[in-house]
């Protein structure tokens, strides 16, 4: 909790007036912690804790926005409206308390209000969380089995309670949209990327029945508390499409921590990965192709470049000050070498 | 090598950065730190790639010049002698490299819908030329990462 006095009066005030507008706060609500997270590159979050008296006391609340300098140009209602039909699936997500479409906020853009679930984000490229997660896999494994389950449930929640809630997108789609992407931001001729979008369309896979694709699965953006996995996040990315994306993404290296060193030598720093395609198979009765989960583990890394991309491209024209954006141009390298080793270079 | 962002704006970010942390009123939040930690980070991997940079350089403008006079009859390869071997950074070697691989690709391309109308995964059928380009730009990445890694020297503190 922050220190009251530093709590920006427009933003609570915002949020208790987003809050009652739902009846998800009383009249005599008052927020008494509001600080920005570290997290978000596409949205900025805040943690928000209000004192109500006409409820259950102290309520603990996550603030989504999205910022003018998003690095991704997607729908914050659209993420909204996902939370709402994840409320009725066994994926576990944080319930959401109201979304404020308006682009003149006092966070600085649109914004939806969830619950915040016990546990925190963990990252990957911080040698502790990598230890938590290798400690996790040597015993219990509690975090390890949550997270495939976690993908599992996603990809057996039926797409058509989300066909008016995101986009459909196929093989050629998919590969489509980043590389639109990816021509409309890039700086600089890069020979692998340009080699890799050949090489990945020369090999397209045979489809499979579209399900629900998280679109960014990894363990950084899950809640870990309790050695348990507690919620799915960042749902920005999520389309209908091939659920191997997801599988892909995850065994990409960057996925484990792999940044200009090697990272956890666990599959998305989280389990071995024999262990983790069986658990999934057995799961979701569907097979796990291997060369398939590497073909679409180059698309999340072109996805990569394609988003880091537009960090970079709005930082260059002085559109963002998120220094982030430009340390991002440091992860390339390491995308390069992926790609180099998925393509058999 | 293939870079977007040029050293003088990583250097303007990170004082950005600086300032505006400077500026603020109270004690930072979780953001605010995570900002001047990044713009640390950003520093200590600007020193390094520019201690490395000339030495990389070099070396990958040696060895795509080694590979292309292997194919002195090619067009696509003579072409791009000239464009390496002005190169200043590696955007400019990038640039050389995207044209020149386009041009071996559709040819490769052709080659295999002649021969197979199954195309095989992996560059396994790529021309030599080409196959040999990929293995200097993997080359390339591990040892781009390998300089990032490096510890600058005498930056005033060992962590």
């Amino acid at each position: 909790m922050s220190d009251t006095a530093a709590i920006d009066p427009a933003k609570a005030s915002a949020a208790l007036e987003l809050l009652r507008a739902v009846d998800s706060a009383g009249p005599r609500a008052a927020v008494v912690g509001l600080t920005q997270m570290e997290g978000g590159w596409s949205r900025h979050t805040y943690a928000i804790d209000v004192e109500d008296p006409d409820r259950e006391g102290l309520r603990r609340f996550i603030g989504r926005v999205r910022p003018e300098d998003s690095v991704l140009d997607t729908d914050l209602g659209q993420e909204f409206e996902i939370y709402r039909v994840l409320e009725g699936e066994p994926v576990p997500a944080p319930r959401v308390h109201g979304y404020e479409p308006s682009a003149d906020t006092p966070f600085g853009g649109p914004y939806f209000l969830m619950e915040r679930l016990p546990g925190d984000g963990l990252n990957v490229w911080r040698r502790p969380d990598r230890e938590l997660l290798e400690a996790d896999w040597a015993a219990g494994r509690g975090i390890a089995e949550d997270f495939v389950d976690g993908m599992a449930a996603i990809h057996a929640v039926a797409p058509e309670k989300l066909a008016d809630v995101v986009v459909a997108r196929d093989f050629r789609g998919t590969v489509g949209r980043w590389r639109e992407i990816y021509e409309e931001v890039h700086l600089v001729a890069d020979p692998v990327v340009e080699e890799a979008y050949a090489w990945i369309l020369d090999n397209e896979p045979e489809p499979v029945e579209p399900r629900l694709v998280h679109g960014d699965y990894r363990i950084g953006n899950c809640l870990v508390g309790g050695g348990r996995m507690t919620g799915v996040l960042d749902w920005e990315l999520a389309s209908i499409g091939d659920p191997r994306f997801d599988l892909g993404y995850m065994a990409l290296p960057y996925s484990s921590g792999r940044f200009v060193t090697a990272g956890s030598p666990l599959l998305g720093a989280v389990a071995d990965r024999d262990w983790l395609d069986q658990r999934y198979e057995a799961a979701t009765g569907r097979p796990v192709d291997r060369s398939v989960v590497d073909l679409y583990a180059a698309l999340g890394a072109l996805m990569l470049f394609s988003i880091m991309g537009t960090g970079l491209s709005l930082y260059a024209k002085g559109e963002s000050s998120d220094i982030r954006s430009a340390w991002s141009r440091f992860v390339f390298p390491g995308l390069r070498a992926d790609l180099a080793q998925l393509m058999g270079w | 090598m293939f870079n977007a962002l040029r050293t003088e704006q990583l250097i303007a970010g990170i004082g950005a950065t600086a300032r505006t942390a400077a500026g603020a009123a109270g004690p930072p939040d979780e953001y605010a730190r995570g900002q001047l930690l990044s713009a640390y980070s950003v520093s200590r991997l600007l020193a390094a790639e520019v201690s490395a940079e000339a030495a990389l350089l070099a070396w990958l403008r040696g060895e795509l010049l080694d590979a292309v006079a292997t194919a002195p009859e090619d067009p696509a390869a003579a072409a791009a002698v000239p464009r390496i071997e002005a190169a200043t950074d590696g955007a400019e070697v990038g640039a050389a490299l995207v044209d020149l691989l386009a041009e071996l690709r559709a040819r490769d391309t052709e080659e295999r819908v002649r021969t197979s109308p199954r195309i095989a995964r992996s560059s396994a059928n790529a021309p030599e030329l080409r196959t040999r380009i990929h293995a200097i730009l993997r080359e390339m990445a591990q040892r781009e990462l390998a300089a990032l890694a490096a510890r600058p020297q005498g930056s005033g503190s060992s962590r």
